[in-house]
């Protein structure tokens, strides 16, 4: 590539953004994984299969259906792909145990008509793993639809407004889970989840910026789509890019701790509170960090992470008998101030700080700066492209001073 | 009363080159103090300027004022360059700040006088001027900052007299009118006093009348 290539840098948001961008799930494998599960879906709603009168559908959901995937660590890692396996079956017909080996035998036969490894079967989905260059593989979540249940509880919880929104409530889902007592028998108490509705929620906190990308990306591409008809999957916004940023953060921060470490659905809530739909990734990740943490709350002197939609769940339910995972967020937290605001507030552009450099990964960072900067301009070179100097320097200095006395805020020092 | 926590979320994104330490009851800010260009979140060619600070305060801001020394030796340390020999910055007049600014917490004060302060320290060490102007040394510099901060002329008995009238709970109607019209307060600018008062309430008072050391027998002179 060229430097007549490319589209060079020019601020800290370019960087930034190139930055997540190579976070991003590539889109050669976005789409192969969505077409992989597409095939799954095809493949349990086939007409031999054993599930096909409950009328089967997968659907992604967690950070694949709210834009905010991130590369795994190492390129020996995989990205997890998180599917909803929904059928529409009655709890009143069948246990939990009947539902995940019916949803199982499907996979399993899936699985061996494409010479794939046996699903491995987890505490609540069955994990299908694909050949090594996929590079990911699917948890798939068996599911029943929930709602009037779900809407039933949080009326009675007091949440009557979130009950009465169809959007927010009206797509919950029960799911099995094998350690509870009641797993082989027939139940109406299943664990109940709502990942369509916090999907919802979330894309309500970026709303504004969310139809503006879309329309942006049906300019550049010159499409003549409605916003409307722009699958959300095709463009980020600075929410989901800053998010991208913070949980790369965190995953190379707590690289040797993985299981302590602040967890996605935490960090991805209270960003999305703290997000008021800034235009530019530098804002939002200002905003983002500086106001995060004003939305855990304390309930009877508990750390609460309320589920938006709904109150009565508490996303760090773990914190008090693992104190160590409250800590690490807040020293994750104030590190990732630390280190975004060295590069934000006290670096050129092009020069980014050797601590947010080592905690974003240096090869990824380096990957980034090389798609966006001249090829001759390596990591931590002075500003040249800004036109540096003296006159520059001074120039700058007087629009700050003109700001200044056009603020009518202005001290005079004088001597003590 | 101002909290270490306060600090340190002052400047978690603002100055992330400052660290905030409680030592012996005060709170101690030391690092680097980032000048920047505007109010943005970032600026592509960085900071305009960085100079190594030590700002000392305590836990009674903003009734006691902060102290803040330029440690890198950045800047010359002379008493025309705003400076003492310590390193001691005369940032600002602080009663003046005080009595003029929307808002006086620990934040706006690093991004109000403190900025202005250094990226003043920027402009004159690049052109020899001060960007905001300059007061004069000494008293005479603060009798200064207090007519501007009342809104009157810069002369000491009429701010003697306005301070002695501001720093009880209530401006006394019967105190003759610091204007100089000879009536009685109550008849003359007691709409503006009280509006005054509202401005500099009793302790801003109180604190500018004990820094102006007024000479015995002034005060009480100063009016009459």
């Amino acid at each position: 590539m060229t430097v007549h290539d490319k589209r060079l840098a020019g601020s800290h948001d370019d960087i930034l953004e190139a930055i997540a961008a190579a976070l991003d799930i590539p889109p050669g494998k976005f789409e192969e994984a969505r077409q992989r599960y597409e095939a799954l879906g095809g493949w349990l709603d086939r007409p031999e299969s054993t599930l096909a009168d409950l009328d089967p559908a997968i659907s992604p959901h967690g950070s694949f259906l709210l834009g905010t995937v991130t590369r795994p660590l190492t390129d020996a890692d995989e990205y997890d792909v998180d599917l909803v396996c929904r059928v529409n079956g009655s709890k009143a017909a069948l246990t939990q145990k009947q539902l995940k080996d019916a949803v199982g035998h499907e996979v399993a036969l899936y699985a061996r008509a494409r010479n794939m490894a046996h699903p491995e079967e987890r505490r609540r989905c069955w994990t299908l793993n694909y050949a090594e260059g996929a590079q990911f593989h699917m948890d798939v979540l068996p599911a029943l639809p929930d709602a009037q249940r779900y809407q039933a509880q949080l009326r009675a919880k007091g949440f009557g407004i979130l009950a009465a929104d169809g959007d927010l409530s009206g797509h919950a889902i029960a799911i099995t889970d094998n350690q509870r007592s009641d797993y082989a028998v027939i139940s109406d108490d299943w664990l109940q989840s709502n990942p369509y509705g916090y999907a919802a929620w979330f894309r309500s906190r970026m709303r504004v910026r969310l139809t503006e990308a879309k329309r942006s990306f049906a300019e550049r591409e010159r499409i003549s789509a409605s916003v409307g008809e722009i699958p959300d999957y095709k463009v980020r916004t600075p929410l989901q890019q800053a998010i991208q940023l913070l949980k790369r953060h965190r995953d190379c921060m707590f690289a040797e701790d993985g299981e302590h470490k602040p967890i996605s659905i935490i960090i991805t809530t209270l960003a999305a509170h703290a997000y008021n739909e800034e235009a530019s990734l530098s804002a939002a990740l200002q905003s983002i960090l500086m106001n995060m943490d004003r939305y855990i709350e304390e309930r009877d002197g508990i750390a609460w992470v309320s589920n938006p939609v709904n109150p009565a769940e508490n996303f760090a339910d773990k914190w008090p008998e693992e104190p160590c995972k409250r800590d690490n967020f807040f020293r994750w937290l104030a590190q990732a101030r630390q280190d975004f605001a060295q590069y934000l507030r006290a670096s050129p552009y092009d020069t980014i700080p050797d601590e947010l450099e080592r905690r974003l990964g240096p090869a990824l960072v380096k990957r980034a700066l090389n798609s966006v900067m001249p090829d001759d301009g390596a990591i931590g070179a002075p500003a040249l492209l800004l036109g540096g100097g003296h006159d520059a320097e001074l120039e700058r200095a007087r629009h700050a001073v003109d700001a200044i006395q056009s603020s009518g805020s202005q001290s005079r020092p004088w001597v003590r | 009363m101002l909290t270490l926590l306060e600090v340190q979320a002052a400047i978690a994104f603002e100055q992330p080159g400052l660290r905030a330490t409680e030592i012996d009851g005060k709170i101690v800010v030391e690092g680097t103090f980032v000048v920047t260009a505007g109010s943005a979140v970032c600026d592509p060619a960085g900071p305009l300027a960085r100079y190594a600070v030590r700002i000392e305060l305590t836990h009674a801001y903003p009734r006691i004022e902060p102290r803040v020394f330029e440690t890198g030796g950045r800047i010359k340390r002379d008493p025309d360059h705003h400076i003492n020999g310590d390193g001691d910055c005369c940032v600002t007049v602080w009663e003046n700040w005080l009595a003029t600014a929307a808002d006086t917490g620990i934040a706006a004060y690093l991004g109000g006088p403190l900025r202005e302060y250094f990226l003043g320290q920027f402009w004159f060490e690049k052109t020899g001027s001060w960007p905001f102007g300059e007061r004069a040394h000494g008293m005479e510099g603060m009798e200064e900052a207090y007519a501007d901060a009342l809104g009157i002329a810069n002369r000491r008995k009429d701010i003697l007299y306005y301070l002695r009238i501001l720093r009880l709970p209530r401006p006394r109607g019967h105190w003759p009118c610091p204007c100089g019209s000879t009536r009685r307060l109550r008849d003359c600018h007691d709409t503006d006093l009280w509006s005054m008062h509202h401005r500099i309430p009793p302790h801003l008072a109180r604190a500018m009348l004990v820094r102006l050391q007024p000479r015995k027998g002034e005060l009480f002179k100063a009016g009459f």
